[in-house]
């Protein structure tokens, strides 16, 4: 037998090598091993995303994810430009030169960029358009998200080699919106007919990136496209991209982010968690980039139909009782603005709320409740109204942080006597409750570059009402805003639009959805498109 | 022998059955509409769900759907996914390669490291290195992998600059993963072979060995161990179960591609048709072992070969 002062001193020299490892290795920050020197690779980025999208076809998927390396593949007719608020969001020509809508806004008609060539080698022209806008509507390829953003689609017409015009049934004002997204990108038809079920292993397109490989789970790799000449106004730079390749993996743990970018494994990374954020914003190597995301805040809307909630002066006093500037701080860091309404600030239309709308003020909360008859009697710190106590179920989903901040808003209104349960389901088993309304509170957290998105979750008639609203003054403004093509007029009617929302309290909104990047500081000029979670790979630089 | 296998095989079949029609009444059971799951980021209309509904064939009656199923996996297609469109067999077979891989290389571990503390700690019993064996063993199994992983990506990626944080693809990226699942496994496997082994050094044909003057090394190997071992198979063919299907965690933490990434994302999103191939596929990856587990257990042990 060997005797245990031989194991034991064998021990002792293992952890000896690992303390000298540690010793000699920890304050280097410099890669040693062949990855690394991969990673390290002139004009190879990687890039971390979050999840491993379930299908990539932009035509038929509707991840946000999928977006992240197939904006970069494909270009669109039309590019949206500006971000933030105070510029005024509008499009300019993509593959597209130019375009005109009809008095009747029925006729959208494009004229075509000459000399475009598909990643394949086939030319990009009218009959190519064709193809794609009647792939998008095709039942057979089950579109989920594509279709959907054509709205009243009726039909495409090749006017010529290079114009083509698409036919709405009704004036559909999001469509140039719609033509801006990745969703309708423009994918070669030679290469949609060869590969069939499969074109999403294999897509083509006309970007400053040429697709290359998918691994579901592990990874998704694109290659520079040299021959790309007619980049849009929103690239800063024209011809061929810098990067030669940009390698995608996936990292679904948020906990492992941070940690993958500072190991060098990826030079980007989404959704970095807001501790982590912080962390990183102190070291010099890496950059944190926040990149507010237009849409839907994150909020939790209110069922309306549902008592007590069908008391407007019930649910004001659930807005009022609740601090999202506490939350914003607490759960996310600081880096969200609070949200005062139903779309973020990076969205067009966008309008701050008044604060005689919201506001944070407990002691009105607690005078409307009282108004509206709810005392605590029994003295358990819950209000109660002819019996019934004031408790509420609010329906979570894992995502978004809603379990903590739905903690909070539990302690924040149990100040003013209102018990708040909560129920996690998974995705789809919150969406049948939503159907059913069998729930007081239910989250909303989409993104969209487009304020129809209102459309979707407040009009009476929308398959999403969760506030289950019926309100004939909503229903007009968002109808009239759908349909009318002039900008100014319509960022009016969505300004109208939120004002009734909040006037209606139909939602409890607590901050804008804001993605962290994570940078190392070798990557130059990396911004991301109006979309918010799409960045413009074509003008990165690795250092 | 033969008639034994066949007697196994037949009952496998059934046993596969069972699990096919569990699962497809579970996936039933569970709240949520993969046609309103898909669309409801898109603003679809309550009419255009219900044509998606259609579509997939959800809104057949129960035993139709069911036969359907059955008639289709007879026939080896396990359908196609509903959210990528693409057959659930090419979904299944293009993770396996990683997750065999981990699993295989776990294994190695577990079965070196159950082994050797194992044999150690009763070896030892009663000293510093049964101790530590046994201490180890305690926080292999209620150390929560998700913490021990990142604890070791931040020790060997961060901090020393040895091994990659994530991914798959070389045996550097194999290290920090199996070294983790395999140790999990490792921890009981040590305790049931230390129990077992001191069990059979106590026993009659040791002491004769011994006095027959045979070296303390092949009374050892010869013959304790290999009497401790044979309740350990079993353990070791049901770590190996686990390994496929319970790697999720692991595949995680690590970013790696993998079969219990799949099998989770599809059930969080109601993914029908992967949930059942995939659940199906673990479920006979757990026969299999387990006739071989027999299998090798009737070479090593006479008297089930008799029995």
């Amino acid at each position: 037998m060997i005797p245990l002062r031989v194991i034991w001193k064998l021990i002792l020299l293992a952890l000896l090598t690992l303390v000298v490892g540690v010793a000699g290795h920890v304050d280097g920050g410099y890669l040693t091993t062949a990855y690394a020197l991969l990673v390290q690779h002139e004009a190879t980025l990687f890039y971390g995303l979050t999840l491993s999208p379930s299908g990539i076809d932009p035509h038929v998927n509707a991840s946000s994810e999928l977006g992240i390396p197939l904006r970069s593949v494909y270009d669109t007719l039309v590019y949206r430009t500006g971000r933030s608020p105070e510029e005024v969001q509008q499009f300019v020509p993509g593959l597209a030169e130019s375009w005109e809508v009809s008095q009747d806004g029925l006729v959208y008609t494009f004229h075509l960029r000459r000399g475009v060539k598909f990643h394949d080698g086939s030319p990009f022209n009218a009959a190519a358009v064709k193809v794609n806008l009647e792939r998008i509507v095709d039942p057979a390829i089950k579109s989920q998200k594509a279709a959907f953003l054509l709205g009243p689609f009726r039909s495409v017409e090749v006017r010529d080699e290079y114009t083509v015009a698409i036919h709405l049934s009704a004036p559909y004002a999001p469509l140039l919106d719609s033509l801006s997204q990745v969703y309708l990108g423009m994918a070669a038809p030679q290469s949609l007919a060869r590969w069939g079920v499969d074109y999403q292993f294999h897509q083509v397109g006309t970007g400053p990136f040429r697709f290359e490989e998918y691994m579901p789970n592990d990874y998704l790799t694109i290659v520079r496209n040299d021959a790309y000449a007619w980049g849009p106004r929103i690239y800063a730079h024209q011809g061929p991209a810098h990067l030669e390749r940009v390698v995608f993996r996936f990292f679904t743990d948020p906990a492992g982010r941070a940690i993958a970018l500072q190991a060098g494994d990826v030079h980007v990374m989404g959704e970095i968690p807001p501790t982590d954020a912080k962390r990183l914003q102190q070291d010099e190597r890496f950059a944190i980039i926040p990149v507010p995301i237009p849409g839907q805040s994150l909020g939790l809307i209110l069922n309306t139909q549902r008592p007590p909630l069908d008391d407007v002066r019930v649910r004001r006093a659930l807005l009022f009782a609740t601090n999202r500037e506490e939350i914003v701080q607490a759960i996310f860091g600081g880096f969200s603005p609070a949200a005062t309404g139903p779309l973020t600030s990076a969205t067009f239309g966008y309008v701050e709320m008044p604060a005689t709308l919201v506001r944070f003020d407990p002691t009105e909360a607690v005078r409307l409740l009282e108004e509206a008859g709810y005392v605590d009697i029994d003295g358990d710190g819950v209000r109660e109204r002819a019996g019934q106590p004031l408790l509420l179920d609010a329906v979570l989903m894992t995502w978004g942080s809603l379990p903590e901040v739905a903690q909070l808003l539990q302690s924040q209104w149990k100040v003013v006597g209102v018990q708040l349960q909560l129920r996690t389901l998974t995705y789809p088993a919150a969406l049948e409750v939503a159907r059913t309304g069998d729930y007081h509170l239910i989250p909303q957290n989409y993104a969209g570059s487009d304020p129809d998105l209102l459309h979707t979750y407040y009009h009476s008639t929308s398959a999403f009402n969760w506030s289950r609203v019926s309100d004939a003054v909503l229903d007009d403004l968002l109808e009239r805003a759908r349909q009318v093509s002039d900008p100014a007029v319509r960022a009016k009617l969505y300004a109208q639009a939120q004002e009734r929302i909040m006037e209606l309290v139909l939602l409890i909104p607590i901050r804008d959805p804001v993605n962290l990047n994570g940078v190392s500081a070798r990557v130059q000029g990396l911004r991301f498109d109006a979309q918010g979670w799409f960045p413009i790979l074509h003008d990165v630089q690795l250092q | 022998m033969l008639i034994l296998i066949a007697r196994r095989l037949v009952g496998a079949i059934f046993a596969l059955w069972g699990i096919a029609t569990l699962v497809f009444v579970l996936l039933r059971v569970l709240p949520g509409d993969p046609a309103r799951t898909i669309l409801a980021a898109s603003g679809a209309s309550e009419t255009a769900i219900t044509q998606a509904r259609q579509q997939m064939g959800l809104d057949e009656a129960l035993p139709i759907q069911y036969s359907r199923y059955l008639w289709n996996l007879a026939r080896g297609d396990l359908g196609r996914s509903l959210f990528s469109n693409r057959p659930v067999l090419l979904t299944l077979a293009e993770q396996l390669p990683s997750t065999f891989e981990l699993a295989v290389a776990a294994l190695t571990i577990t079965i070196v490291l159950g082994l050797g503390l194992g044999v150690l700690a009763a070896l030892y019993v009663g000293s510093w290195v049964d101790r530590v064996t046994v201490g180890i063993a305690v926080l292999g199994v209620s150390t929560p992998l998700f913490w021990s992983g990142l604890l070791l990506i931040w020790l060997f990626s961060l901090a020393l600059r040895w091994l990659p944080a994530s991914g798959a693809g070389s045996w550097r990226h194999l290290i920090m993963p199996a070294t983790l699942l395999g140790f999990v496994g490792a921890a009981p496997l040590a305790r049931l072979i230390r129990s077992n082994l001191l069990t059979a050094l106590q026993a009659d044909y040791i002491t004769v060995a011994r006095s027959k003057g045979l070296p303390e090394a092949l009374v050892l190997l010869r013959h304790a161990l290999r009497n401790a071992l044979l309740p350990s198979l079993n353990l070791i063919g049901l770590q190996a179960g686990f390994l496929l299907g319970g790697a999720v965690v692991t595949e995680t933490v690590f970013a790696r591609p993998g079969l219990g990434r799949v099998v989770v994302d599809a059930i969080l999103w109601k993914d029908l048709p992967v949930v059942q191939g995939a659940v199906l596929l673990v479920a006979s990856t757990y026969v299999v072992i387990n006739l071989g587990v027999d299998l090798i257990a009737m070479v090593l042990d006479p008297r089930q070969r008799e029995s």
